[in-house]
């Protein structure tokens, strides 16, 4: 029964799709095409997180009628987390949808000079190339809530219990998927290494090791690090921790990034995981406004593609708060430009200008799902900040209070390295309007 | 003279100063070694009954660790999951028979293989829709998969040896045995084999093409179904397992298309050189990461010696 209601949705979503592609639904609908990967290597993590953007917007159309009367039409375009194919998806769906979801640090560094071109702004939340965060030279991306250099800070302090200097003498492995993505922190690591006297070991695997990682874990056990930090994404995370519970090292002396904090990868160790810990910039609660519409909007209906139990998970309820941000983004742009149905560019301004406190969190039913935080035409990301999740053998709980990233150590960093990028780019526009 | 000295010299004095990591690793190089050559079985059956290279091996693993778990998810119990998997990998081979191949018999080889690479896209697809692409644990306990370790203090030092790992050694090494048995002792066995060196003659004699051909699919389904558990027991049940099917192409670059035996002693010999490699000369000398292209350097230098691989048949072709 589930199959032929999975069936049906496949269906209904291929008819909406091709009607949403018909001029007389394009003024009263706005298209939001997510580079989806529900297949390959990396469908683990990105099937539940798209499972979450897609019925939070469905919830919308459901409830609300879409937005301010606008219904927003949510399509998929399969890459496999392929490079190739995201490039081939970007190109497909310029022309109709009024955001790229690229949804890789690949393809998103593939698409980032096009968007100057395009004109259409780039949706990276906690993903893709961390200086984007540095609005004036990286016009048309955005990487809220919080950037990777962040997730790397915040965990290193949080390892540390505040004081780097702690740090001093010990080692720390980075593992990380031998991909743009798991070479991320490693510049902004290595920075604070040489500050804080740490020895930095990034140990790298690849595509086809994700699921054998014995040759990783030998190098670990003979390494004897204080801290394991992985950057890991897809098969990579399960991988890991089975390698990890394997050969007893600390679960307590393993942490990860958000993307290495899905509970189906705990799920696979179970108690064996115990003590391992994920920096999360959003947390899942259930019961939440937003939650429970879903539920009765959406999973109660037998719309959702969600499988049982996926609705409680982080990964889940992270894809309903980055579609929230998209969705937050064009009700600031139809506010600001008395208009329905926006533009890329008027969308591009309601992403530089996403103001979610408390307070309007709490209105808009997502209190504790996610940190507040704002954007400006200056800050892309918002550096919202994030918790210490814990696997507790059954489930992630909080284990710290909202951390923050060290921004005075990454910004000038930050800001070189979007210098860089634009030279290495030239003619690379820069948003030269921008007073901040 | 550093580079010399960590070259030569150093490897081994590792060796030597900690025995009992040199025999972790070489327990995890024949662990590999098995798994790999599982694989590498999936591949060299159907090349040897049809010449077709079958780029749909990976997700026939995929496919059968799905339909294993999804069917226990459904409430089937695990023993009775396994031979009901099995069904759907024997009616997934009469289908592939059915639809696919009979249309192209006579076709050239790489339409063959164009074709596998249409199996491959459908039962992604179709594999996505029936069970989602979320990580799903494997059903390890249930089949009574041992899950401890075996912990020896060797030379004062600690070894742990997975039983989960010896139970796929053991498994593996006995599916081997019934496979070598099949092929060389039975009837069928022996018509695959006779297809393999010559459909022409194979068929005058009364061998039927399709019914060999369900056949081997079949059992290529058994062993995609044995590689879903064994993989699957280490890092979850997903799409992810599809990748692990180019680990197998060095080894039949190795032990050549056609030899069973070939792929059992390829993926050995790459498993263990491959893990000496990384451990003690990749990861101090190249940064790590050797594995991804150890296999197939280590392959083509083979390849130069003995172009038919180490157990491939040399075919001479008269002009």
């Amino acid at each position: 029964m589930k199959t032929l209601s999975r069936l049906g949705l496949l269906s209904a979503a291929v008819a909406m799709g091709a009607l949403a592609g018909l001029p007389a639904l394009a003024q009263d609908s706005v298209n939001v095409t997510n580079l989806s990967y529900r297949t390959g290597p990396f469908a683990a993590t990105g099937t539940p997180v798209m499972n979450g953007q897609r019925d939070y917007i469905m919830m919308l159309n459901e409830r609300d009628g879409g937005v301010n009367g606008v219904k927003i039409v949510y399509d998929e375009c399969e890459t496999g987390y392929n490079t190739e194919k995201g490039a081939e998806c970007y190109e497909k769906t310029k022309g109709s949808s009024i955001v790229t979801q690229p949804w890789s640090t690949g393809i998103t560094l593939q698409v980032l000079p096009k968007s100057n071109v395009d004109k259409i702004p780039i949706l990276a939340p906690g993903y893709g190339f961390s200086p984007m965060a540095e609005g004036k030279t990286f016009t048309w991306a955005f990487n809220p809530p919080t950037t990777y250099w962040d997730g790397a800070s915040m965990i290193l302090q949080n390892i540390a219990d505040g004081n780097l200097d702690s740090l001093k003498g010990k080692k720390i492995v980075l593992l990380h998927l031998d991909a743009p993505f798991g070479k991320e922190p490693i510049p902004l690591m290595q920075a604070y290494a040489e500050k804080h006297g740490f020895t930095l070991l990034p140990i790298p695997v690849g595509l086809k090791e994700m699921q054998n990682q014995s040759a990783q874990w030998l190098q670990i056990r003979r390494e004897r690090p204080d801290f394991v930090v992985m950057w890991g994404w897809g098969a990579m995370n399960a991988g890991a921790l089975t390698e990890a519970a394997k050969t007893k090292f600390p679960m307590d002396k393993f942490v990860g990034i958000w993307w290495s904090g899905s509970d189906a990868d705990l799920k696979t160790v179970g108690e064996a995981g115990k003590g391992y810990r994920s920096i999360s910039w959003s947390f899942p609660v259930s019961d939440s406004k937003t939650m429970q519409d879903i539920k009765t909007h959406v999973i109660d209906k037998g719309k959702s593609l969600s499988a049982p139990g996926e609705f409680d998970y982080v990964f889940y309820q992270r894809g309903v708060v980055i579609s929230m941000f998209a969705v937050e983004a064009i009700k600031s742009a139809q506010a600001h430009f008395n208009t329905k149905v926006v533009t890329p560019e008027q969308l591009r301004w309601g992403f530089e200008n996403l103001k979610l406190d408390d307070a309007y969190l709490a209105e808009i039913g997502f209190t504790g799902m996610v940190p507040p935080f704002s954007t400006s035409c200056a800050n892309h990301a918002g550096h919202s900040g994030g918790w210490m999740l814990q696997w507790d053998g059954a489930k992630f709980v909080k284990s710290s209070d909202l951390l923050k990233a060290d921004e005075t150590m990454i910004q000038p960093l930050a800001i070189a390295e979007a210098k860089k990028y634009a030279e290495a780019n030239a003619p690379w526009p820069t948003n030269d309007e921008c007073k901040m | 003279m550093d580079f010399l000295n960590s070259l030569l010299v150093k490897p081994f004095a590792d060796m030597v100063a900690a025995p009992d990591f040199l025999i972790q690793v070489l327990w995890e190089g024949i662990v590999s070694g098995v798994l790999y050559a599982l694989i590498a079985l999936g591949f060299v059956l159907i090349y040897k009954s049809s010449r077709i290279f079958n780029f749909a091996q990976g997700i026939m693993v995929v496919f059968a660790a799905l339909t294993l778990v999804g069917l226990h998810e459904k409430g089937v119990p695990a023993l009775l999951a396994v031979p009901l998997t099995l069904v759907v990998m024997f009616i997934l081979a009469v289908g592939i028979e059915r639809v696919v191949l009979r249309p192209l018999v006579n076709q050239p080889d790489i339409i063959l293989f164009m074709a596998t690479i249409g199996i491959t896209l459908f039962l992604v697809g179709f594999g996505e829709i029936i069970f989602g692409g979320e990580n799903k644990v494997m059903i390890t306990e249930q089949l009574y998969i041992p899950t401890g370790s075996f912990e020896f203090e060797p030379f004062g030092g600690f070894v742990s040896i997975e039983q989960k790992d010896l139970t796929a050694v053991i498994g593996a090494g006995l599916l081997v045995i019934a496979l070598l048995v099949f092929l060389n002792r039975s009837k069928m066995g022996r018509a695959i084999r006779a297809l393999g060196d010559d459909h022409q003659a194979a068929l005058s004699v009364g061998i039927s093409l399709s019914t060999i051909w369900v056949l081997v699919w079949f059992i290529s389904g058994i062993i995609a179904l044995a590689t879903g558990i064994v993989w699957g027991a280490r890092a979850g049940v997903s799409f992810a397992l599809e990748v692990i099917a180019f680990k197998a192409l060095p080894v039949l670059m190795l032990g050549g298309l056609e030899s069973v035996s070939g792929a059992i002693i390829g993926g050995l010999m790459i498993g263990i050189l491959e893990k000496l490699f990384e451990i003690y000369w990749g990861q101090p000398l190249l940064g790590g990461n050797t594995e991804t292209w150890f296999a197939f350097v280590f392959a083509l230098f083979v390849l130069l010696f003995r172009p038919q691989g180490l157990f491939g048949e040399r075919i001479i072709e008269r002009v």
